[in-house]
């Protein structure tokens, strides 16, 4: 090989010191895949790497809530009015604990045991005030944001692997088959999504009993089902548009020259051509499904108390809002935490369009 | 140089436009044509702005009435006898009168459009007595007729009357809204059958309601049960009465089980069940037929019921004569209640004759309606408001204060006090409940016992429900002090029994519990070892509670979960359900535990317990005992008011030793009234009367203020400062 390229350049007019040159440096130079490249950018966006750091910092704060020493988030203290909150320095921490929660997975219930082990009944005080019914206001965040993050990734997971399939494989197949497609989603579309909403907790109402004891699928699992039956539409939409404007382009006109295979040209070149348009439509639907939760837990699909979520916090806090008085904290604090959320994602989507366009690699 | 010039231009254009023809001419051409269409849409805009602004200005521009209150809701109808919501009774009590009106404080039956009434000895004959001077707006005299009409009209099938069931005391006229106009009935054996043809002569014979009218009477529930007598014609005996058939009957096949009381005796009549089959000659049919003996349901109403089996007789232009089934001590409270009130017949008429596919509308538009009651309505906006205007034929006009009225249609409750408490409101009657604690000590917020009970029914016809010692657990584990101050807030009153306080000479009734939770916990920790559960036991199956979806209710359910849960050890589940799906859960008896709530239609402890007779259509529970039946029978043809009571005391004995549901607490009302207006009333129905409002002027407030406790926080007043007072004022707030 060697041989041959020294031959090569020898042909070109090369001398061979060049060539020697012209390796080592190629030697220093390492390939760089596009998730390598991606991540060295997106660790040079300060603002983004803050988000994500941000981001990172509350999911594990959400994963370990169990282990906290923070107050039970349904232990019921009924007051008459919400207690305001009271800061760190004055009161740091008080006993009184009580272990109750909903019912917890095996792994949840081994963290409170460490917790108890840990800190016994010591707890926080109410740092960020009580609701109503004397609920620390905190650890309700803390637990709700799991239910919220879970359902934001289940969305988005549903919406990612449905929608971006379906769009890309409408779009560059084209033709009768994507006429086809982009009607069946255009029939999804017309349907009245509240109508399916409430057929479907008529439904799961019914059965509700046969449903969790045969096939151990509760109202929860229904609500993800029903986020990753309507998430979707709008992503195979985006994507086959984009996809549409792409199939014609060299490098898949390239791609299919060299026999590759439809599965490999549209997951290999053309997924990752729009990711950038797929993340920023994902970092619209986190939102807008956390809000979703909140809207369906209220019909009474999806979470119910004493669990606790996001939109449930906003949905008591926003009952709180009142010409005579206003519980500040029952409002400011768990839209705090989700806005907060909001935007780290955001920042962190805008960061992942731009470290992931192919059209910008290799730059900065 | 004029001709010069025009000389001058006429040379220029052509030669433009020869030398760049392409150019001028289309950009002219197309520039008129597409300038008119975008001008037109200009104008058009301009147009709809302005017809925007300027009703946006007509409505700033509507005159503020002399009060405001809002009614919470759009109403779904004007229509006395097809309404059935709170909203819609606060506009019908203000647009009609009915024979009698109550008395704003102590919801006493007064004259209204009866200028007096007597009652036979019996009490079961009820002669009114109309208002000579009583119009109609229209001008017409209201007459006896007219109620005779709108009564007959409510208790029509036609109508679907969500109310009917209230004037079913009067004779005949349950089996007349129950009549199933595809049966056949006679002529003559009127208080006896009804048939049913299968085809070639084939029949099926039913007992008609009016055979267990009679029966009941004439036995005087002394029934000896149903005797089969064979083929003559006398088939049947009921007691002392007798049901025979106008033809023979072969071939006859019984119903197993025919109806062995009087309970299961109406089950039959009002119901389509059937008593025996059998084969008559189609000849004799047809013949009985032809002579006009056998005749179809409509006929029978008109030309059998209406002249001679049902209650209700203009006997002249004034009188009005009611015969009831059995001394009702209550039948006036029914009389003043809205849904009874008189709808005008030519009113109607007229209206089914102008508009035969949409009167039922078309009749209620403002310009149509007419009306007899101390308002009118002057116009109705659909989700903003209803104005009422001072009915000045009203035979009462003189002591009406208020010339005008709105009523605001806002439902949002926190919209709803933000305008209370910015003025624009008078009266509102729902504020949020987290500010309750903040309106206690005003002047303006008084709660006062109100007639409704707010509790949970059990599914008795499931486990572990259907063992009265777990109910009595469950119900015994209940926090309910904490309930009433920590959740609900405004001075509710903890309930142990079913009938609330404010019903007269009722006594509370109340099941046996300790005052200390922890006497009560201890005996329900032990009701459940007793039934099997607990530690020593099997473990308490998770239930689910049901409740419609609302905040309050929400709160409640969580708070028993957690009393529960903490100590009794039992996990509870919460299903939140839309009203309608929750209704039909309930109905259906698709629950385990369900909250509930029952507000009386009048103040008798009979709206309350009789709910829970077996298979009664509001009881959902699946509970039924034969004791408590017969007691609330016995109590229903009672004469003796006291005794009457006793009968009622005893059955709620009962429902409370039985426990199918489990009480919460009592009621209270939410009112928060201008401390200006004066004949509002706190009372234990809320129900008030616009008749009787009239604006306080500053010397009466400060006097009506140094009357009530100093500890009450004053709150600015809004309204005249001279007052507003009726034409017939003599000074005094008493009607």
């Amino acid at each position: 090989m060697a041989d041959q390229a020294t031959k090569k350049m020898g042909d070109w007019g090369l001398g061979a010191g060049e060539l020697e040159r012209i390796l080592s440096e190629a030697a220093k130079h390492k390939g760089e895949s596009l998730w390598q490249d991606a991540w060295r950018r997106l660790k040079a966006n300060r603002t983004a790497w803050c988000s994500l750091c941000f981001l990172a910092l509350f999911t594990s704060v959400a994963f370990l809530a169990p282990l906290l020493p923070l107050p039970s988030p349904v232990s019921l203290d009924l007051q008459i009015e919400p207690q305001p909150p009271v800061a760190p320095w004055s009161q740091f921490g008080r006993g009184g604990f009580s272990p109750e929660y909903w019912e917890l997975s095996g792994l949840d219930q081994a963290m409170v045991r460490g917790r108890v082990a840990i800190f016994d009944d010591w707890q926080t005080a109410a740092w960020l005030g009580t609701d109503a019914k004397g609920r620390d206001i905190l650890s309700r965040i803390v637990w709700g944001s799991r239910t919220s993050m879970l359902v934001a990734l289940a969305a988005a997971l549903c919406s990612l692997a449905i929608g971006v399939t379906y769009g890309a494989l409408a779009g560059y197949l084209g033709g009768a088959v994507d006429n086809l497609m982009m009607r069946i989603v255009d029939v999804l579309y017309s349907i009245p999504f509240i109508f399916v909403v409430i057929f479907l907790i008529t439904i799961v109402n019914e059965y509700r009993t046969e449903l969790e004891d045969h096939y151990g699928i509760n109202r929860e699992v229904i609500f993800y089902l029903v986020i990753g039956a309507i998430y979707w539409l709008t992503m195979a939409r985006v994507v086959r548009g984009q996809v549409l404007s792409l199939r014609h382009a060299e490098f898949i006109d390239a791609a299919r020259q060299l026999g590759a295979s439809t599965a490999r040209i549209v997951f290999v070149h053309l997924v990752p051509n729009v990711l950038s348009i797929v993340i920023v439509y994902l970092t619209l639907t986190i939102p807008a499904v956390m809000l979703f939760e909140a809207f369906l837990s209220f019909l009474g699909l999806g979470i119910e108390p004493p669990k606790v979520s996001w939109g449930l916090l906003a949905v008591d806090g926003s009952e709180m809002v009142n010409p005579v008085r206003i519980y500040w904290w029952l409002v400011v604090f768990p839209a705090a935490a989700m806005g907060a959320t909001l935007l780290a994602l955001n920042l962190v989507g805008d960061g992942l369009r731009d470290a992931l366009d192919p059209k910008l690699r290799g730059q900065s | 140089m004029e001709s010069g010039k025009k000389r001058h231009k006429s040379l220029l254009g052509p030669d433009l436009q020869r030398s760049i023809p392409g150019a001028t001419l289309p950009s002219v051409s197309s520039f008129r044509p597409s300038a008119s269409p975008r001008q037109l849409l200009a104008l058009a805009c301009l147009g709809l702005l302005g017809a925007g602004l300027l009703s946006l200005a007509r409505r700033a521009g509507l005159a503020p009435a002399d009060l405001t209150y809002n009614n919470g809701t759009e109403v779904s109808t004007l229509d006395p006898a097809t309404v059935s919501g709170v909203p819609e009774g606060r506009i019908i009590r203000a647009l009609f009168e009915g024979l009698c009106i109550k008395h704003p404080r102590t919801l006493a039956a007064l004259p209204g459009m009866a200028e007096s009434w007597e009652i036979s000895n019996d009490r079961r004959t009820y002669t009114f007595k109309i208002r000579a001077g009583a119009l109609w707006s229209n001008g017409d005299p209201v007459t006896a007729d007219d109620f005779e009409y709108s009564w007959r009209r409510m208790l029509h099938p036609a109508t679907a009357a969500e109310y009917a069931y209230q004037l079913w005391y009067i004779e005949g006229s349950r089996q007349y809204t129950m009549l199933a106009d595809e049966f056949l009935y006679t002529r003559s054996h009127r208080r006896g059958l009804w048939f049913e043809e299968l085809g070639e002569g084939r029949l099926r014979v039913g007992l008609t309601g009016y055979a267990a009218e009679a029966a009941e009477r004439e036995a005087e529930l002394e029934l000896r049960g149903l005797t089969r007598c064979e083929k003559d014609q006398a088939f049947c005996s009921l007691g002392t009465a007798e049901f025979s058939l106008p033809f023979d009957l072969e071939d006859v096949r019984w119903q197993p089980s025919p109806p062995q009381d009087a309970g299961h005796l109406a089950e039959y009549a009002y119901g389509d069940a059937w008593l025996m089959e059998g084969q008559a000659s189609e000849a004799t049919l047809a013949a009985l037929r032809a002579a006009g003996e056998i005749i179809p349901g409509d006929v029978f109403r008109r030309e059998v019921v209406e002249p001679e089996l049902l209650g209700l007789r203009a006997t002249s232009e004034q009188l009005f004569e009611v015969k009831l089934l059995a001394a009702t001590p209550y039948f006036l409270d029914i009389v003043a209640f809205y849904p009874v009130f008189p709808v005008n017949r030519r009113n109607i008429e007229e209206a089914q004759a102008r508009w035969p596919g949409s009167w039922e509308m078309m009749w209620l538009h403002p310009e149509n309606i007419v009306t007899n009651g101390p308002y009118r309505i002057e116009f109705r906006r659909i989700n903003d408001r209803i104005r009422l205007r001072k009915n000045e034929t009203y035979w009462d006009a003189d002591s009406v204060a208020l010339e005008t009225i709105d009523a605001l249609a806002v439902d949002h409750l926190g919209t709803s006090l933000n305008l209370y408490l910015t003025g624009e409101l008078d009266w509102i009657d729902r504020p949020t409940t987290q500010v309750i604690p903040r309106l206690m000590p005003r002047e303006d917020f008084n709660p006062a016992a109100y007639l409704g009970v707010y509790f949970y029914r059990f599914n008795t016809a499931r486990p572990p429900f259907d063992d009265a010692r777990v109910r009595r657990a469950l119900s015994l584990a209940v926090d309910r002090e904490a309930l009433t101050q920590k959740i609900t807030k405004a001075g509710e009153k903890p309930a142990f029994g079913f009938c609330p306080p404010g019903m007269g000479a009722y006594p509370m009734v109340e099941f046996p519990h300790a005052q200390d939770m922890a006497a009560n916990l201890r005996e329900a920790r032990q009701l459940l070892a007793k039934a099997g559960f607990g530690p020593e036991g099997k473990e308490f199956p998770t239930f689910e509670v049901l409740y419609n979806t609302d905040q309050t209710h929400k709160d409640i359910a969580e708070v028993l979960a957690n009393d529960w849960k903490r100590h009794l050890g039992i996990k509870v589940k919460l299903l939140n359900q839309e009203w309608k799906v929750y209704l039909d859960s309930q109905k259906n008896m698709d629950y385990e535990v369900s909250r509930s709530a029952w507000i009386g239609d009048y103040a008798d402890p009979n709206t309350f317990l009789d709910m829970f007779v077996s298979g009664g259509e509001n009881n959902r529970t699946g509970w039924g005992n034969p004791r408590y039946d017969e007691l609330i029978r016995l109590a229903a043809s009672e004469p003796d008011k006291a005794h009457r009571l006793e009968h009622f005391v005893a059955a709620e004995t009962v429902l409370l030793e039985e426990l199918p549901i489990m009480p919460l607490y009592y009621y209270v009302t939410r009112n928060l009234v201008n401390p200006r207006l004066g004949g509002f009333f706190e009372n234990v129905q809320d129900e008030h009367f616009p008749k009787f409002w009239y604006w306080l002027s500053d010397e009466e407030l400060a006097e009506k203020r140094a009357a009530q406790p100093a500890d009450w926080l004053q709150v600015p007043a809004g309204g005249p400062s001279l007052g507003l007072h009726p034409p017939s004022w003599n000074g005094t707030g008493a009607p």
